[in-house]
């Protein structure tokens, strides 16, 4: 033992000095070996996040693009408001992308190009000659005419993943002049020779603030301030302070300056929009100016750079002051560091924010909901959320903004004239009249829309605006025609229960022996209803569904004047078929959908369907023509100029819950609802109510020509308005009508009256 | 004692060794301001992909690839939209319907399509031009929409029905090419040449949807204005 004990120590004695080396050298080792497990995890970590990062694009979401081309009608005031609406700035001579131009002719107009579903096009200068809002030519500088041209799409929204970042991605070419020296010079003056670190500039920035008796430049380096976005979170803890500088650091070995930078430009946060926070300079210059990056001057990007330090402090649209004072302390540090001269400080300094006027909250409420919704029965949510799509739509901004207008303006009107109307609501649809594309959807009287999207959510009893389609019914069965005689007297009908129904006319009187045309043009109940009941209740469902109409719809005589629910969407959808000749086609409102580089995903083909045949439909249209120059909805001629023609048709309930009005012009279907959100009833009658919003919106729409093709089978006969009965072309109150040649009035020589 | 510090100095080398490995493979740097997630891995494509094919485009699209350089994703700068970087050269989704009616000689379509009289609107032609153009090249998406476009700016056109519904035939969609053709009728009472076209091509769709009454009387039609 004591042999073992001493010799132990012994050895033990003579190994102190060795053991105390090995025990640095382990601790040493150890130090090492953390400190390398610790870099060569943060190293994989940034190769990892920094290569392997993908920002999560929200689809974008684009509105029709503007077609340019001989003979094309434009509405008063449309191509200043869409060139607006687009960020296009008016100057004295334009000469680059953005810019427009007053000339002797029209409009001079200098396009940026765009990626379009179908392949690029290119950005063009295009003197657009007007007369009277029709496109007479298209000229290029070189002297060479063009046939048609079409002008970007307006970004209308996006499909926002949850944490609702937003941002539109942009390259270092992208950049306008002088853009990354205004940056350099204000947030990292050494970047392109620092390691991602800069002792130096952290003293600088210190420096620059006790001068300026304030914060006006920060210590971090663009890649440190890049860490701290990008990898880690907001929370200021010691482990993020530990590991910020050798993760920058890092990042400047693996990447070159420029690579950092591009990423940088992309992922600083310049502010929000409600739950949008808008991300990276691309979206920023969007947001702020509506203009695309490329494209700002020298007083616009200093404002943008200025922001990083506190978008929401500095936001030009909440405090302008603050923003501009901010702005020109940006442009005052580029003239201390020579980059602008002094005079050229001056003048920027002198310059307005110039924000856009385009407002950035949404303004396509409704629409987008249905976007929204069509594009979910195709597509995952992450990939519409994170994708980068491009969805390409048929939303007209010209027609949705007259719509809003319309709804806003004569809302207030009939709350002027009636009293406040508790809970009035509204919606409006626009389809285009023979592609069935949506232009236009107002859900919600004020635009903006909180839950209900009463174009699509919520379905009303359609009144009168169910006629036309009894009359369809009774027109495609040969037996009838737009004269033909129906009794006005009283009606009653036993219902299943036993009682009678027995419907009366909206003034309470019979009107005899009337011509077809004349019971619809004044929406006479008692005659429609015995037209409906001759032709079958369960024809004219028949026929409502051929419409597209497909829920289930008990057969009581009472649908016969519009004891049916349905949406306003529906009710466009039906008058949609009535206008594209008895051709149902559905009404859709994506054109095609692709991936962020343009490829192809999907596109929708244009279809139809016959629902009904040419002949009656043409019949019908003139009745309906009828309904708008002499029956229920002439009023829409306060409107209109009188050669403008349109098809129509009034619509109200009982006790007037439900103030409807539907139909065409040569180009537009449009929808008009107004009732109460609680269904009681309203001071409105179809004519009263939403005869002028349909008439208002349609007074702002381009004119268009109404085309009429007449079949084969049909002739014009000039009849006395009242009997229906043929007369001479000289006879006073006339109207012109087509009548089947197959039951060919007899010619009377004498007017009847 | 002795084997620790073989342990230690084992472990040291290791950790070279990881460094090392790990800076040799460290990528080359790749555009890094793109979202690739649609490009990256099939997996991934699928489900970008539509659950329900409304679409012509995708299973067997060819996609011309972009060069290694970035690929521009954000809208291209004006003037300089790269043209190589198109990648929209969609293919019908059976190439199998193209080669049977290109191999059938006396197709309605192909006779007839020459004989229609010319649009009064020149932007119309353009575009049936270009129509014509891009379902030569076998780019048979990109001539529909180009084709939907003609209907847009001129809606009661026939010539512009005329071609959607050929097209839509030569894709083996009879059922919708006999619709855009009957809907064309409307639109012509009084222009034979186009009666004789538009009932022709019924016939064919009727045809190819083995209503043989309807062909038949289709065909009587078309006798009428022959």
């Amino acid at each position: 033992m004591t042999k073992q004990r001493s010799n132990n120590k012994a050895k033990s004695k003579v190994s102190v000095g060795w053991i105390s080396w090995v025990w640095l050298f382990k601790f040493a080792t150890v130090l090492m070996v953390v400190g390398v497990v610790a870099l060569v995890y943060l190293d994989a970590q940034i190769r990892h996040r920094f290569e392997g990062y993908r920002w999560s694009l929200p689809a974008k979401v684009y509105s029709r693009p503007l077609e340019l081309f001989k003979g094309q009608q434009l509405a008063t005031g449309q191509l200043d408001y869409e060139l607006t609406q687009l960020g296009y700035r008016w100057v004295e001579h334009a000469k680059a992308p953005g810019q427009v131009q007053k000339t002797n002719k029209g409009i001079a107009i200098y396009s940026r190009g765009f990626r379009f579903a179908d392949g690029d096009e290119q950005g063009f200068l295009v003197e657009v000659s007007l007369q009277k809002n029709t496109i007479t030519d298209l000229r290029q500088p070189s002297g060479a005419s063009k046939a048609l041209l079409r002008l970007e799409p307006q970004l209308v929204g996006g499909i926002y993943p949850a944490h609702n970042e937003d941002r539109e991605l942009i390259q270092l070419n992208d950049l306008p002049n002088g853009f990354i020296e205004t940056l350099l010079a204000v947030e990292d003056r050494n970047y392109y020779t620092h390691y991602g670190i800069s002792p130096w500039g952290i003293v600088r920035a210190m420096w620059a603030n006790i001068q300026a008796g304030s914060v006006v430049q920060g210590g971090s380096t663009l890649t440190q301030q890049l860490v701290k976005n990008f990898y880690l979170t907001d929370r200021q803890t010691i482990w993020r302070k530990l590991i910020e500088a050798p993760m920058a650091l890092l990042l400047n070995i693996h990447y070159s300056k420029d690579e950092v930078l591009e990423v940088y430009l992309n992922e600083v946060f310049v502010g929000q929009a409600g739950k949008r926070a808008i991300h990276g300079f691309g979206l920023a210059s969007r947001f702020y100016f509506g203009q695309p990056l490329s494209e700002l001057k020298l007083h616009q990007v200093a404002l943008l750079v200025g922001l990083v330090k506190g978008p929401s402090y500095y936001n030009p649209q909440r405090h302008p002051k603050r923003a501009t004072k901010r702005r020109n302390l940006v442009l005052s540090i580029l003239a201390q560091q020579g980059l602008i001269s002094d005079a050229q400080k001056m003048q920027y300094q002198g310059l307005p924010l110039d924000l856009t006027e385009a407002s950035q909250v949404s303004r396509y409420p409704a629409y987008m909901d249905v976007v929204r919704q069509q594009l979910q029965q195709n597509y995952q949510p992450s990939a519409l959320s994170s994708h980068g799509l491009r969805i390409f739509t048929s939303l007209d901004p010209w027609v949705q903004h007259q719509a809003d207008t319309a709804m806003a303006e004569q809302v207030k009107k009939l709350n002027q004239r009636h009293g406040k109307i508790d809970g009035l609501q509204g919606a409006i649809v626009v389809s285009h009249r023979d592609s069935g594309e949506l232009l236009a959807l107002v859900g919600d009287y004020n635009g903006g829309y909180a839950g209900h999207n009463w174009a699509l959510d919520r379905s009303r009893q359609v009144g009168s605006l169910l006629k036309p389609v009894v009359h369809l019914a009774a027109l495609e069965t040969g037996r009838f025609s737009p004269v033909t005689i129906i009794d006005d007297g009283p009606v009653s009908l036993p219902q299943p229960d036993g009682t009678l129904w027995q419907p009366q006319n909206y003034d309470r009187k019979s009107h005899g022996k009337v011509p077809m045309y004349e019971a619809l043009a004044k929406s006479y109940n008692q005659a429609n209803v015995r037209l409906g009941m001759q032709v079958g209740v369960d024809k004219v469902l028949q026929q409502l569904r051929r419409m597209g109409v497909e829920q289930p719809i008990p057969a009581y005589p009472s649908v016969l004047l519009g004891a049916v629910e349905m949406s306003p969407l529906q009710v466009n959808q039906v008058y949609q078929t009535i206008a594209g000749n008895g051709f149902y086609s559905p009404l859709s409102l994506v054109r095609q959908v692709t991936e962020a580089n343009g490829l192809l995903l999907s596109h929708f083909p244009f279809a139809v369907r016959q629902a009904a045949s040419n002949d009656a439909t043409y019949l019908l249209q003139h009745e309906m023509r009828m309904v708008a120059n002499y029956g229920t909805a002439r009023g829409v001629y306060q409107y209109l100029p009188k050669q403008q023609q349109v098809a129509a048709k009034t619509g109200t309930t009982n006790d007037q819950r439900d103030s409807w009005f539907a139909g065409f012009s040569g180009q537009h279907v449009a929808t008009v609802w107004l009732g109460r959100e609680d269904a009681k009833p309203t001071p409105l009658t179809g004519a009263g109510g939403a005869l002028h919003v349909w008439g208002q919106l349609m007074q702002h729409l381009a004119y268009t020509t109404y085309e009429d093709i007449k079949p084969q089978s049909v002739e014009h006969y000039y009849l006395n308005i009242t009997t229906g009965k043929t007369m001479p072309n000289n006879c006073p109150n006339g109207v012109w009508l087509p009548i089947p040649k197959t039951s060919a009035p007899s010619f009377n020589t004498t007017c009847g009256y | 004692m002795y084997n620790n510090q073989i342990t230690s100095c084992k472990f040291v080398s290791l950790i070279s060794l990881v460094i090392f490995l790990g800076a040799c493979a460290a990528p080359g740097y790749g555009p890094i301001v793109e979202d690739l997630s649609v490009q990256a891995r099939v997996s991934e494509r699928m489900s970008v992909l539509p659950n329900n094919v409304s679409t012509k485009a995708p299973t067997n699209t060819t996609v011309v690839s972009p060069p290694p350089a970035p690929v521009v994703t954000a809208k291209p700068k004006p003037y300089v939209a790269p043209k190589a970087v198109v990648t929209i050269t969609a293919q019908p989704i059976s190439n199998q319907v193209i080669t049977q009616l290109a191999t059938q000689e006396d197709t309605p379509v192909a006779v007839q399509e020459a004989s229609l009289p010319a649009s009064d609107q020149a932007v119309v032609e353009q575009l049936l031009t270009e129509a014509d153009q891009l379902k030569a090249q076998g780019k048979v998406t990109q001539a529909v929409i180009q084709l939907q476009r003609a209907q847009r700016i001129a809606p009661r056109e026939p010539k512009v029905y005329a071609r959607l519904a050929a097209l839509q035939l030569s894709l083996g969609e009879a059922s919708r090419a006999e619709q855009l053709a009957l809907k064309g009728l409307t639109l012509v009472p009084n222009k034979k040449s186009y009666q004789y076209y538009f009932w022709k091509l019924i016939g064919a769709s009727r045809s190819n949807l083995g209503d043989s009454q309807g062909e038949a009387e289709a065909i009587r039609q078309a006798a009428k204005y022959k």
